[in-house]
């Protein structure tokens, strides 16, 4: 490989890339607006559980249940109280009788009222509904015949919640390497398209030149946006080495995938098209960072699984090398695969 | 070659490189040298084992029409495309083995424009200097020559088509190539334009360069080919110099423009070169009243069509 004339056609290629309007305005704007979806999102997690209480005859065991995460306001009315669960100000609403310390010394059953908004999921339901039962056994003085052992698995996360933003950074980083992939393969296509492929190759320039050329363009212009996003983010503070290799290794996996639609891709618009393809593919593992539980295993097919993963790991609970090898060996082999499958695609367009 | 064969060049103080190679003057070696080249797409043969030698220094006019195989041949003789048969040797170099190096020694100019646009045309062409490791270099000269002086910093995107292929023909000429390619390099040219680049094309043999231009112009190839190749079906049906070719295979006639006795223009032709052609003229002068007269060689796209049968457009 030639230094000189890989540096030649990575300065062209730059040149050119800021030259093609779209991407000289979307290669700033999506970091801005990226960054600006970033600090919008809230940046703690509240995790207790606010219920509204409507009681006029006080019951003596709903000061014991003041436990931390259980929030219990008193509203004034039945009616308020209806109205501000409604609102979503609750995420129920327990209204007791004014006359439940006189039947439950005549031993007679008397009836509780939970209120739920239509909306509240079914774990909700039935954790509030816990709490009232073990509210009322507390009351008639029966304790539960049972004994619970918390044990927390793994490192106990409460009150160290992981807030929606940084939920959200695996997912917006794969936006914006994405982004950057689809200019890498608008340059690659448009010089094929444009036949000035065929010029360069009758000069002293070998296609491995040409690779180099092009990787590096798609690797700095894919790595660069993403690692200043997490830089500004402060997603590298933690784990710096491992979140910038991530993101390295993230890049040379979309410059294969760009080299990938640029065999694919005739023009700007056809690869826009492709890039909406790899956009929804490459994402699916971001949505078990942003919502866990939502996926199964088999996401792990998707190489960017191992991209978000790591960085969701590194960046938000500080995990080491021990704990990210595996992604980033599995990252570093899903790249090179795909590179290598795009190279020999592309090659079959430069004849 | 042919060899002792008496030619006139007409309009032309110097000798022509045909004058020479006709003469069997060892001038130059061959800058060209093919044996036996063949390529085919599946089952077609698109080059079928043809073999012809380039002189250093010599215009070589590679004709035929579409599909007759000369753009597969030139990507072949530039390390563009492998050949499935035989070789092709560029300056002592086979361009199979060692592509890289002929291509430090070649220029191309592509048939269809295939410039970076969005690039001014200095851009384009301290690109290719850098490519071919050319240090320093003067882009501004190269640009005056091809008479882009001026619009130099302008992109490329802003220029009519003769300029492009203008800047296409300086892009060819960056690394001042011993062997230079030019695939139809006036078409659809303007004459200014056209005459601009035959000029370039004769000076850059007057450097020594050798040419190999393709074209379906006739009387281009004719204009400037010391020597021409009809490539038909894959095959070079015929290679020699336009000269030899109009000697061989054309036609003299001289044309008048008469009028009758009604007093209508008519059209007269008498064939030159036969025993009987003294007398023709003398009784079309005596017996008609001649308004114009001209003579008329046999051009090289009748040549053509006489030899393959077909003619070179389509």
């Amino acid at each position: 490989m030639n230094l000189r004339i890989i540096g030649a056609l990575i300065s062209k290629d730059f040149s050119l890339f800021f030259r093609n309007r779209f991407f000289a305005l979307m290669t700033p704007v999506g970091l801005i607006a990226y960054l600006v979806m970033y600090f919008m999102m809230p940046s703690s997690v509240n995790e207790s559980l606010r219920l509204g209480l409507y009681a006029p005859a006080t019951l003596p065991a709903f000061g014991q249940i003041q436990e931390e995460g259980l929030e219990i306001e008193a509203v004034g009315s039945e009616e308020a109280l209806r109205e501000a669960v409604t609102e979503g100000k609750y995420v129920a609403g327990v209204a007791i009788p004014a006359d439940i310390m006189e039947r439950l010394t005549q031993g007679q059953k008397p009836q509780i009222n939970v209120y739920f908004a239509s909306d509240t999921p079914g774990e909700l339901k039935d954790a509030v509904g816990l709490v009232v039962r073990e509210l009322a056994y507390a009351q008639i003085g029966q304790p539960l015949a049972i004994e619970v052992s918390e044990k927390i698995l793994g490192r106990d996360m409460l009150g160290m919640q992981i807030p929606p933003r940084d939920r959200l950074r695996p997912l917006l980083v794969v936006l914006l390497i994405m982004l950057e992939t689809l200019g890498l393969a608008t340059l690659i296509s448009e010089e094929v398209e444009r036949r000035t492929i065929q010029a360069l190759l009758v000069t002293p320039m070998t296609v491995k030149d040409l690779f180099a050329a092009k990787g590096t363009v798609g690797v700095i212009l894919a790595f660069g946006q993403a690692a200043l996003f997490m830089a500004i983010v402060g997603g590298i503070g933690r784990q710096p080495l491992i979140v910038l290799a991530v993101l390295m290794l993230g890049a040379v996996l979309v410059t294969g995938i760009g080299f990938l639609m640029a065999s694919l891709a005739k023009d700007m618009m056809s690869v826009m098209a492709w890039g909406v393809v790899a956009f929804v593919i490459l994402l699916i593992p971001s949505v078990s960072v942003l919502f866990p539980g939502t996926t199964t295993g088999w996401v792990k097919a998707i190489p960017s699984y191992y991209l978000v993963d790591t960085i969701h790991r590194a960046a938000n609970f500080g995990s080491g090398w021990g704990d990210v090898w595996p992604n980033l060996a599995m990252l570093m082999g899903f790249g090179l695969v795909i590179v290598w499958i795009g190279i020999m695609a592309l090659r079959r367009r430069f004849r | 070659m042919v060899s002792e064969v008496s030619i006139t060049t007409q309009g032309q103080s110097a000798p022509t490189f045909a004058d020479y190679i006709l003469k069997g003057d060892d001038m130059a070696g061959d800058a060209i040298v093919v044996e036996g080249l063949a390529y085919w797409y599946g089952k077609l043969a698109a080059v079928d084992h043809i073999s012809f030698n380039v002189a250093e220094g010599e215009i070589l006019g590679f004709l035929g029409p579409n599909g007759a195989g000369k753009t597969t041949t030139v990507k072949m003789l530039t390390g563009l495309l492998k050949p499935k048969a035989g070789k092709a040797t560029l300056l002592g170099t086979d361009v199979a083995k060692n592509a890289e190096k002929v291509q430090t020694e070649i220029g191309v100019c592509f048939e269809e424009t295939n410039l970076y646009e969005q690039m001014s045309a200095i851009e384009n062409l301290n690109l290719f200097a850098r490519l071919f490791g050319i240090h320093p270099f003067d882009a501004n000269a190269l640009l005056k020559r091809v008479g882009l002086g001026g619009r130099e910093k302008d992109r490329v995107e802003s220029y009519s088509k003769g300029m492009k292929q203008r800047l296409m023909v300086a892009r060819s000429m960056v690394n001042r190539p011993r062997v230079l390619f030019l695939d139809e390099p006036t078409a659809g040219l303007d004459p200014a334009s056209a005459e601009a680049i035959r000029s370039i094309i004769l000076e850059e043999r007057e450097r020594g360069a050798t040419v190999f231009l393709t074209t379906h112009d006739m009387m281009e190839a004719d204009k400037l080919s010391d020597r021409v190749a009809f490539m038909n079906q894959g095959k070079i049906v015929v290679l020699d110099t336009p000269h030899n070719l109009k000697q061989q295979y054309g036609r003299r006639a001289l044309k008048a423009r008469v009028v009758t006795h009604s007093g209508e223009l008519a059209d007269r032709e008498v064939i030159l070169d036969t025993p009987e052609t003294p007398n023709a003229i003398r009784e079309l002068f005596a017996q008609e009243r001649v308004v114009t007269v001209h003579s008329e060689e046999a051009s090289l796209e009748d040549i053509f069509i006489r030899i393959t049968g077909r003619g070179l457009v389509g």
